[in-house]
């Protein structure tokens, strides 16, 4: 349908609007009139995906000196194709002229797309991509042409019509999902990695990854081509501060350290034998070196490797300083640093140390300078080019010190340095490790904010929302929560206070040991079991505290009576284990045996998997999962001006609220959620969950005890079981929306 | 806030504040200690669980307490009924008549559970035994068979047969419950028995379930699937919250699946089951099945009826037009030749499923207006002494108005308009 939004006309692909959706495009249009930021939160299963893209688009077509670039980043591949697959249903509603214009793609790794039969059902694809496709094989193999190099087929199509610059006859416009530009690849045989890297820059619409922007190791190589006026929207991002801190944090563990003295050695055979037989190709490399890293761009492009960390533009333009310029001398500077590491690694106690003392003392006891450190990870990426190594997994490790390094030499502030030699979970192994932690998650995102003028954040939950402005250092120019039009009640927020014998619950560290606590709480789990049906998921605080309050279940026999009802099931830090319980567990929904799933809050479930439908009829949130880190908090105080409290009750909440909001992804379907823990029924805590669970959460059911949440929970299932008008009233047709306009006007 | 309460039943919101007054001082964490002092439910909370007297009351406009109208709620409530059942057959659905369904009753520790009155087990035997009865009186050529789980195992308390009270009785006296449900092996028990009966009759299976789980031996998707193969309609009324396996169960078989609210909704979802559903697509081809017409015994004629083995005169029985054994009761099946024995009001009965009574239009009553001011049925007057209820109902055939209760009475029971019938003998 087409409507009219304050002078603009809107194509929306469906013949009927929700209110929030409307209101969800207003504010993306007033944003993009002002050429400024936006922070929305909407719920999921509202369209979300729909409002944004029909908005953009329409936009785009009406202002034709903007053109469309739209930049969409999701978090999963499976996310990727939902919205490319929106997209292609809002292109089939646009009048022909323009949709024959536009072209949308996704992009993903090699991995995903790789049509090579021989590379795509190997493990090690990028590895095996590099072999067949590197420059210097092509010239090899273009040299002489009897001795058979191995070549890919369809990456020699790409380079062929790259050449002649006719890749576009590859490429009608239209909607390329991977699987298309698979088949694509296919029928043409062209390489499709490379034909859709290569469009990104023609291409209108681009869905992919966050991490191709956000991190800069890959951001540069992928978002490079990117204008000022593209929009940029990140989509279910709640924790986007923890990944750029992610993408700027590296742990460094006595593998790393034996791997990486592992690749020098491999590396100085390599320089040895280079010096033998092809000495020109070194000292090419140093003379590249002298004229400074800006120049670098005379390498082909394809060869690109991971190319350079989130630098300021003046150290791209320093050269190279002269120590580290020949390959010899820098593989010296590196031997030195490892052994440093290996030095400082072997400690007894616990070791905080910022980046600057940390680069004194490396320094002081390895002869290393700070701006030497900071070109070490260019240095490296330029020496293994000009060896011309393939094999980049092998050189992980190397490649991971020189990271560390590099980040030391150039941050000063917002990074600390841990030494551990325990492992939290483990105190009696001696598992040394070396983490560079980023508390700045603003560094990462700042390029980003700063390169393009319209950046939409987007998610489910973003509660409260003026923290994170202050969080990612930016301004935006409508931040605003939108809550969700229902035809009925369809979640039932709780919040537990006390056990059936009245006595209050919590995981307070004073209090999460005694056992009545553990005993209510095991009785709340039970007296859910039995009366809800299929899939019950459980979130607890952190593994330690769900493995302790496991174990006394079933010392009290309490998990032996929810077995009756219901399997149970546990994550674990173990990626494969935890896949075997998720499938097993759905398993168990699907055939009716009913099944629980524990999980824990910071863990690996609660982002990406979904407990929707009757994979989740109830999540139990045990406790607040409260995230202490002492210099992180610090840090924020003294920069953001954010209080510590303020900071983890934010911090705290919004995981919960991630947790419980796993259960419900559509309008459609239903689900309960129980906040079990007293503090939540206080005021300071109840605010900070986002607007549409607040809004469902009523005062009746702030201070439930066992038996009365249980009733409540038995009341909702049965309302819920009913049959109900799935076209509802929420939703808003043409006509209703021209009448609203007409109404305006006359008033 | 909760200790405070203890000062006597006259507790109210000025207890409460002068509790919290009280407490003031105290920190929150001291104040929540307080709730652990093991008492015995008080009222308020009690109220949570006890029989909710509140809701036979309901506010009228000027704000005050009146308990509910039933007999205009129960009126609604049927016409609502009446319109879904004949916005169905406004199609002319061929009807399966002749049907075969089982009953299965879980009996398993969820059925003790006390959230219906007395207990679950003893609302769905009560509503059961209401239904079966209804059951007969719609569908007299239909059978019917119990079943029952009970410790993960299903077993079958009755035969399928044509007897209600047989059912009734058999079903009264084995209530107890226990152990885990099974949905497969009740699924499994009935599929082999309805895989027997010949082409014709309709298999069905109406599960009353109890249970939130069900612990199978195998794979319950596999036994879904066989009965969808073998086309038995399986239809699950649930007591306590949607189940995804029974969701998938009545949508893969063509059943209904329905959860009940309390227990007036559970009869009323059970007796959605009584008229004959549509039939199938693949039986929609006309055959002939075989039926004795039996006689009632002579009066001097003694017998031994071939069901009980009992002696009885031959007035208390019929006689098989085949081979003349006597039989109790009607319809059945002979159990001496196998012949279907039906009796023709039988017959006759189960032709108004083809052919309803249209439903009738509400109506207002107008003053002044001419006739019609008596119900055409029971010529009761139609204008109501207080003046607030005189809507009534019209035939919209013959244009004659009727009370509600007559409204009910023909559509459920005589099944024929008065009005209609009567218009028919003048013109002929």
């Amino acid at each position: 349908m087409w409507f009219d939004l304050d002078g603009l006309p809107v194509c929306f692909p469906y013949d009927a609007i929700y209110p929030e959706q409307h209101e969800y495009m207003g504010e993306l249009k007033r944003a993009l009139d002002a050429r400024g930021h936006a922070l929305l939160e909407m719920p999921t299963g509202t369209g979300k995906t729909a409002a944004l893209i029909s908005l953009i688009t329409s936009y785009a077509l009406a202002n034709p000196s903007r053109p469309l670039r739209l930049f969409y980043c999701t978090r999963t591949v499976h996310e990727m194709e939902k919205t490319l697959a929106e997209l292609r249903l809002l292109f089939s509603h646009l009048p022909p002229a323009d949709a024959c214009r536009l072209l949308a793609l996704g992009l993903s790794s090699r991995k995903n797309l790789c049509v090579h039969p021989q590379v795509s059902a190997s493990g090690a694809v990028d590895t095996g991509c590099r072999r067949l496709t590197a420059s210097w094989v092509c010239e090899k193999a273009a040299y002489d042409r009897e001795s058979a190099t191995p070549l890919c087929d369809y990456f020699e199509t790409f380079d062929a019509a790259a050449r002649k610059g006719d890749l576009a006859l590859y490429i009608q416009p239209g909607v390329y999902t991977l699987a298309d530009l698979r088949s694509l690849g296919r029928e043409r045989r062209i390489c499709p990695y490379f034909l859709a890297r290569h469009m990104v820059k023609h291409a209108n619409v681009v869905v992919y990854s966050y991490q191709y922007l956000l991190d800069p190791r890959v951001a540069s190589i992928v978002s490079s081509e990117m204008q000022k006026d593209c929009v940029v929207v990140f989509d279910e991002v709640h924790n986007i501060d923890n990944v750029c801190i992610e993408a700027l944090s590296v742990s460094i563990r006595k593998q790393t350290i034996q791997g990486a003295k592992g690749n020098l050695r491999h590396i100085s055979q390599q320089i040895d034998r280079f010096k033998a037989t092809d000495a020109s190709r070194l000292n090419a490399e140093y003379r590249r070196l002298v004229d400074g890293l800006a120049q670098r761009g005379n390498l082909p492009i394809s060869d690109a490797w991971l190319a350079n960390l989130a630098l300021p533009d003046d150290i791209l333009k320093e050269a190279v300083p002269g120590n580290i310029r020949k390959a010899e001398h820098f593989l010296t500077v590196l031997w030195r640093l490892v052994r440093n590491l290996d030095e400082r690694v072997d400690t007894e106690n616990v070791v905080n140390e910022r980046p600057v003392s940390f680069a004194t003392s490396i320094y002081s006891l390895a002869g290393i300078e700070t701006t030497t450190l900071r070109f070490l990870y260019d240095r490296l990426q330029s020496l293994l080019l000009t060896l011309e190594i393939t094999d980049t997994d092998e050189f992980m490790h190397i490649q991971k010190i020189c990271d560390f390094a590099t980040l030391i030499g150039t941050y000063k502030r917002g990074f600390s340095i841990i030494i551990e030699p325990y492992d939290d979970r483990m105190p009696d192994i001696r598992d040394p490790v070396i983490q560079l932690s980023c508390h700045d998650a603003s560094l990462a995102i700042q390029p980003v904010f700063n390169r393009f003028q319209t950046v939409v954040i987007t998610s489910g939950t973003l509660s409260p929302i003026d923290l994170y402005p202050r969080l990612l250092n930016f301004n935006p120019v409508i931040s605003r929560s939108f809550t969700m039009s229902l035809t009925r009640d369809c979640i039932c927020p709780m919040v537990l206070t006390r056990g059936s014998d009245q006595l209050p619950v919590s995981t307070k560290f004073d209090m999460r040991s005694d056992p009545g606590v553990v005993r209510n709480y095991g009785r709340l789990l039970l007296e859910m079991a039995s009366a809800v049906p299929d899939g019950i998921v459980c979130f607890f605080v952190s593994y330690s505290y769900m493995d302790g309050i496991v174990s006394s279940w079933n010392d009290m026999g309490i998990l032996q009576e929810i077995m009756q009802h219901k399997l149970v099931f546990i994550e674990t830090p173990d990626v494969v284990e935890t896949t075997l319980a998720l499938d097993n567990y759905r398993k168990a929904c699907d055939c009716g045996r009913g099944a629980v799933f524990f999980s824990v809050a910071r863990g690996k479930v609660v982002e990406g998997i979904d407990f929707n439908r009757h994979y989740g009829r109830l999540v139990i949130m045990f406790g607040v999962p409260f995230q202490y880190t002492l210099s992180k908090l610090e840090y924020l105080r003294e920069t953001s001006q954010i209080q510590e409290g303020d900071f983890l009750t934010f911090d705290a909440l919004r995981q919960a609220a991630q947790c419980v909001g796993r259960v419900i992804r559509s309008k459609a379907d239903y689900g309960m959620m129980i906040f079990a823990d007293k503090r939540y029924s206080r005021h300071d805590k109840r605010s900070k969950l986002p607007g549409w669970i607040r809004s469902h959460l009523h005062d009746a059911h702030l201070n439930l005890s066992t038996d009365m949440a249980l009733h409540t929970a038995r009341e909702f299932l049965r309302r819920m079981a009913q049959p109900y008008d799935k076209a509802g009233s929420s939703g808003q047709t043409e006509e209703n929306l021209q009448d609203k306009a007409r109404d305006a006007m006359e008033m | 806030m909760y200790g405070v309460g203890g000062g006597g039943g006259g507790f109210n919101a000025s207890s409460t504040a002068s509790g919290r007054r009280r407490n003031q001082e105290e920190d929150e964490e001291d104040d929540e200690e307080e709730t652990g002092d093991g008492r015995v439910l008080e009222a308020w909370e009690r109220a949570y669980a006890d029989d909710r007297s509140w809701e036979a009351l309901q506010e009228d406009e000027s704000g005050l307490l009146r308990p509910i109208d039933t007999k205009n709620l129960v009126h609604s409530q049927y016409r609502r009924r009446l319109l879904l059942r004949s916005a169905a057959a406004a199609v002319r659905i061929q009807k399966g008549l002749i049907r075969y369904l089982y009953i299965v009753i879980d009996l398993s520790r969820a059925a003790s559970e006390m959230d219906y009155r007395p207990s679950r087990m003893a609302v769905v035997a009560k509503c059961a035994e209401a239904f079966i009865r209804e059951f007969f009186d719609q569908n007299p050529l239909s059978h019917v068979g119990l079943v029952t789980i009970k410790d993960g195992i299903s077993h079958r308390l009755t035969d399928i047969g044509g007897s209600p009270e047989s059912q009734i009785k058999a079903l009264m006296g084995k209530l107890e419950c226990s152990g885990d449900s099974s949905l497969q092996n009740a699924l499994e028990l009935i599929h082999g028995y309805l895989n027997q009966i010949p082409s014709y009759g309709h298999k069905e299976v109406l599960i009353l379930y109890s249970a939130l789980n069900t612990c199978d031996p195998g794979d319950v998707m596999e036994t879904v699937e066989k009965c969808k193969k073998s086309k038995i309609r399986c239809s699950v009324i649930g007591l306590a919250a949607e189940i995804f396996i029974c969701k998938h169960l009545c949508e893969e078989t063509g059943g209904s699946y329905t959860v009940a609210l309390d227990e007036s909704h559970f009869k009323e979802l059970l007796l959605e089951h009584a008229p004959p559903p549509p039939a199938i697509a693949e039986y929609a081809a006309a055959n002939l099945i075989k039926m004795g017409f039996p006689q009632r015994g002579a009066e001097d004629l003694i017998s031994i009826c071939s069901c009980h083995k009992k002696i009885k005169s031959g007035a208390e029985g019929y006689i098989c037009p085949r081979c003349k054994v006597n039989v109790c009761e009607l319809p059945t099946e002979c159990r001496t030749c196998g012949l279907t024995l039906v009796s023709s009001p039988h017959l006759a009965r189960s032709y108004h499923h083809l052919f309803p009574v249209a439903p009738f239009d509400e109506v207002t009553f107008k003053l002044g207006q001419k006739g019609g001011q008596n119900c055409y049925g029971c010529q009761q007057s139609l204008i109501n002494s207080d003046s607030q209820s005189n809507l009534h109902v019209r035939c919209p055939k013959c244009n004659q108005h009727f009370c509600f209760d007559c409204d009910i009475y023909i559509h459920e029971s005589l099944h024929n308009c008065p009005g209609c019938e009567s218009q028919r003998s003048f013109s002929s």
